[in-house]
């Protein structure tokens, strides 16, 4: 308990390094705001009056304790740009952002694991070589590359899906069906790679201990070493990969979003970059630090449930010395 | 590992060998783009599907502003006069309009009969009301700068309902020109607080949808005074990302890309794509290299005009954009308008150098900066970089980031390429971006006897001789001017094989005629 109440702790401390990161990484970027707002055409005094009125004349630290509070009360400001809300702008952007990764997610981590124990269990037999080089081949060519394919493939020669959604941040839900299955294509391809190659390892990795040879020795069969004993444990090295995975998904996925204009936090990003829409970046940023903390934090709580040695480390030291030799096992066998 | 190489080469072959279809496998044979646009008779309706960058997420319909969504501009208003292609000022909702002996006072007669798309008629007011909004310092309109030069909010009247009269503060025989800028689109009275969204023009199309940076669309409006439009339906949908614009053409999503002049690769795909072709827009883009006259570099006039003489702008033209365009000669006044100087400066490497030496600058070494920006102003820096040497001029490329570029580089390094949309009447053109102080003068350039020369053209009534006067002063700018006019590019347009008539010149498609052919069946 102690555990996930510091674990707790260090998560909201983490996400206010982050806001302080945050806000002033963004006041960095070049260019300036005012200038960017009106636009290339507009007179020296008419980007002097707008500067005065957004504050940008104030001084650097009275404006992110400003920010600070009313983001913490849920207000994050409206957007320099289109004047809007900010919160609603970035909730409807990462409404549409949750309904290609949510399906990547599962679909991804599905397949990923899937394969990935399959090539354990057919360790140097062709299976496990065709996996390994396909995944080797996924993780190497970018996700750029591969929405394009998938698009002139299947938008342009064999037009079954649309390249690109039209509509915008206004898109409807039927609107968007047709057009998310392509991005969530792309991001399975670039997502899958990693999760199977840890997988991969680690399910060789548990298979070759000695309570799977026992297992196996004393005449269970083999799937069922694999699925009961082997992969609980062997899954416990691959959360952090997929949780990184998962937080990458939630955060928005630039390119993917870019390439087929679909509308969602990665796109409002490089939109509001484009337009130095600094309320709006900086609540993105502020999002995606949760979404990483919340994710990371799910991972962990997991893992406890996974790994009862997790659970009961902090009694046991107190009640018996733990054998040296046992030591030396378990940190062999969890590092 | 080899079977991993012969994987990862097959695929990228054979997305190469897909996207420009056709074409496959010949290596790169010289681009033949299609002279113009099909011409042809469209099929009487149908819905036209248009993708454009938006301006931003603030954009607006309100043509006053500097955010205005371009696009929708010209289907939805009318101003009071318009541009030909050739640069001739002609009617629009003015019927006609006349001077005074020295061109100080202007009066437009309009057209009678015409009404907004919401039924109120529209009369003198609405132009007086129209002007007002964009001089009003909160619209920060443009075109505020260039017209209050001449008019003051107490200049503008409407005599009755179809007389306008504008009496200005000096003299100035090119006034009408100044008031077909695009922000110049007639709004009807008392709809400045709403506009931006409403859309209430004259207009062959009226609005239907509109949402800022999304999508959007007209219908047509059957009591257009000058015909109904052939369309029935213009649609519009925002795709910032160039080459998912160009996706969304290839697939078939769009008719035609605005605002998106493609490169030499791009064009190759589209013209090898099954039912997409390009259409060029002779000149459209009016690139220049601004010498900062202020810089220690640049403020020399000697240097400046050996900058000029060591290159050659057809051959620039070649290399850097293949020819689809025009050479400049550093005369800012598109060849497709009658008001151009003839002749052309000669080319000289090695009188530039000589010049150089005089001045003390043999060997000059400088930056030109460049950017992704557009898709051409890097190869227009390598190639003016490449012909300068042989003058003995270093100039190191460097390219820095689109994001910046405008905020950062422009009007402030000492040399850099850039680009303008043509179409400015030259009036417009020649105040606006070469004499003294204005701000669109990005050489900061400053030349007494060139803004005088301006004035008095102004001034002058007779129309044989006003024109000698831009002329000259369009051969001060050749001779001593700051921003050097190396070549004029033609817009490559992407668009779909149905899509006839396509025109845009002045700052405006020609949405009248533009239509689509009927779908073989």
């Amino acid at each position: 308990m102690i555990y996930v109440v510091r674990r707790l702790l260090a998560s909201i401390i983490t996400l206010f390094l982050a806001s302080f990161f945050v806000f002033f990484a963004v006041q960095a970027l070049p260019g300036d705001v005012a200038q960017q707002l009106l636009g290339q055409n507009a007179t020296p005094e008419a980007v002097e009056t707008l500067r005065e009125k957004l504050g940008l004349n104030q001084g650097i630290w009275t404006r992110y304790f400003d920010w600070l509070g009313s983001a913490v009360r849920g207000d994050l400001g409206t957007s320099l740009v289109s004047g809007e809300p900010v919160s609603t702008t970035l909730w409807t952007a990462f409404t549409h952002t949750l309904l290609i990764a949510i399906p990547a997610m599962i679909i991804g981590i599905a397949i990923s694991v899937l394969l990935g124990v399959w090539a354990a269990a057919r360790r140097g037999r062709r299976a496990d070589n065709t996996i390994s080089v396909l995944s080797l081949i996924t993780m190497s060519i970018p996700e750029f590359v591969v929405a394009t394919v998938l698009i002139i493939v299947f938008a342009i020669a064999i037009p079954i899906f649309p390249a690109v959604v039209l509509q915008g941040p206004s898109a409807s839900f039927s609107d968007l069906f047709p057009a998310m299955w392509l991005p969530i294509a792309t991001l399975v391809f670039s997502m899958v790679a990693y999760i199977i190659r840890s997988t991969r390892s680690s399910t060789i990795d548990g298979l070759t201990t000695e309570y799977a040879t026992t297992a196996e020795l004393k005449g269970v069969k083999r799937r069922v070493v694999l699925l009961r004993h082997v992969l609980p444990t062997a899954m416990l090295p691959v959360l952090p990969v997929i949780s990184i995975n998962v937080a990458w998904l939630l955060g928005g996925v630039v390119v993917t979003e870019t390439v087929f204009n679909y509308p969602g936090v990665g796109k409002l990003m490089i939109d509001s970059v484009s337009t130095r829409d600094l309320p709006v970046l900086q609540a993105i940023a502020l999002l995606s630090a949760c979404v990483y903390v919340l994710v990371n934090l799910a991972a962990d709580l997991l893992a406890l449930l996974l790994d009862p040695r997790q659970r009961t480390s902090g009694r046991a030291s107190k009640r018996q010395r733990p054998d040296p030799a046992l030591e030396a096992k378990t940190s062999e066998a969890s590092g | 590992m080899a079977q991993l190489v012969t994987r990862r080469t097959l695929l990228q072959g054979a997305v190469a060998g897909l996207a420009v279809g056709g074409l496959a496998g010949c290596g790169a044979p010289p681009l033949t783009l299609p002279e113009s646009a099909a011409r042809g008779e469209p099929a009487l309706g149908g819905t036209m599907r248009i993708a454009r960058p938006a301006a931003s997420a603030a954009e607006t319909l309100d043509p006053a502003s500097s955010l205005s969504a371009y696009e929708y501009l010209g289907a939805l208003y009318n101003r009071l006069v318009k541009l030909d292609i050739k640069g001739n000022t002609i009617p629009d909702l003015a019927a006609e309009w006349s001077t005074n002996s020295d061109a100080t006072q202007w009066v437009f007669k309009l057209r009678a009969g015409v009404s907004f798309h919401n039924g109120q008629p529209f009369t003198a007011r609405d132009v007086r009301y129209t002007i007002l909004h964009i001089l009003d310092p909160d619209t920060a309109s443009p075109q505020a700068e260039t017209l209050l030069t001449m008019i003051g909010p107490n200049r503008v009247d409407a005599v009755d309902d179809q007389t306008v009269r504008f009496r200005l503060k000096t003299p100035n025989a090119e006034f009408p020109s100044l008031l077909t800028a695009y922000q110049c689109y007639i709004i009807p009275q008392g709809s400045a607080a709403t506009i931006g969204s409403t859309g209430i023009g004259t207009g062959p199309f009226r609005l239907d949808s509109y949402r800022p940076a999304g999508a959007g669309s007209v219908v047509v409006n059957e009591d257009y005074f000058d015909g109904r439009p052939v369309l029935d339906r213009i649609e519009f949908f925002a795709i910032q990302d160039t080459s998912a614009r160009v996706n969304s053409l290839l697939s078939s999503q769009v008719d035609l890309l605005s605002q998106t002049n493609m490169d030499d690769a791009t064009a190759r795909v589209v013209i090898g794509s099954r039912g997409t072709t390009v259409a060029r827009v002779p000149d459209a883009q009016w690139y220049t290299i601004p010498m900062l006259a202020t810089s220690k570099e640049f403020k020399d006039p000697t240097v400046r005009r050996a900058m000029k003489l060591c290159y050659d702008s057809e051959t620039l033209l070649q290399t850097a954009i293949q020819g689809t365009g025009s050479g400049g000669w550093d005369n800012p006044v598109p060849p497709t308008m009658a008001a151009r100087a003839p002749g052309q400066r000669p080319y000289d490497p090695d009188r530039a150098r000589a010049l150089l030496k005089r001045a003390g600058k043999d060997g000059l070494q400088v930056a030109i900066y460049t950017s992704a920006y557009e898709p051409n102003l890097t190869p227009i820096a390598i190639a003016y970089a490449e012909q300068a040497r042989k003058a003995g001029i270093d100039l190191k490329i460097t390219s820095v980031s689109a994001d910046s570029y405008y905020t950062s580089v422009w009007m402030s390094k000492p040399l850099m390429v850039s680009y303008w949309y043509t179409g400015r009447p030259v009036d417009q053109l020649l105040n606006q971006v070469f004499r003294s102080g204005s701000s669109y003068n990005e050489s900061a350039w400053s030349n007494k006897r060139f803004d005088q020369v301006l004035d008095s053209a102004r001034a002058d009534t007779n129309e044989t001789s006003r024109r000698a006067k831009y002329q000259d002063a369009q051969q001060i700018i050749v001779d001593d001017g700051a921003d050097m006019t190396p070549i004029f590019g033609d817009r490559i347009v992407g668009l779909s094989d149905r899509v006839v008539n396509y025109d845009e010149y002045g700052f405006e498609f020609d949405y009248l005629n533009i239509g689509l052919k009927a779908q073989s069946q």
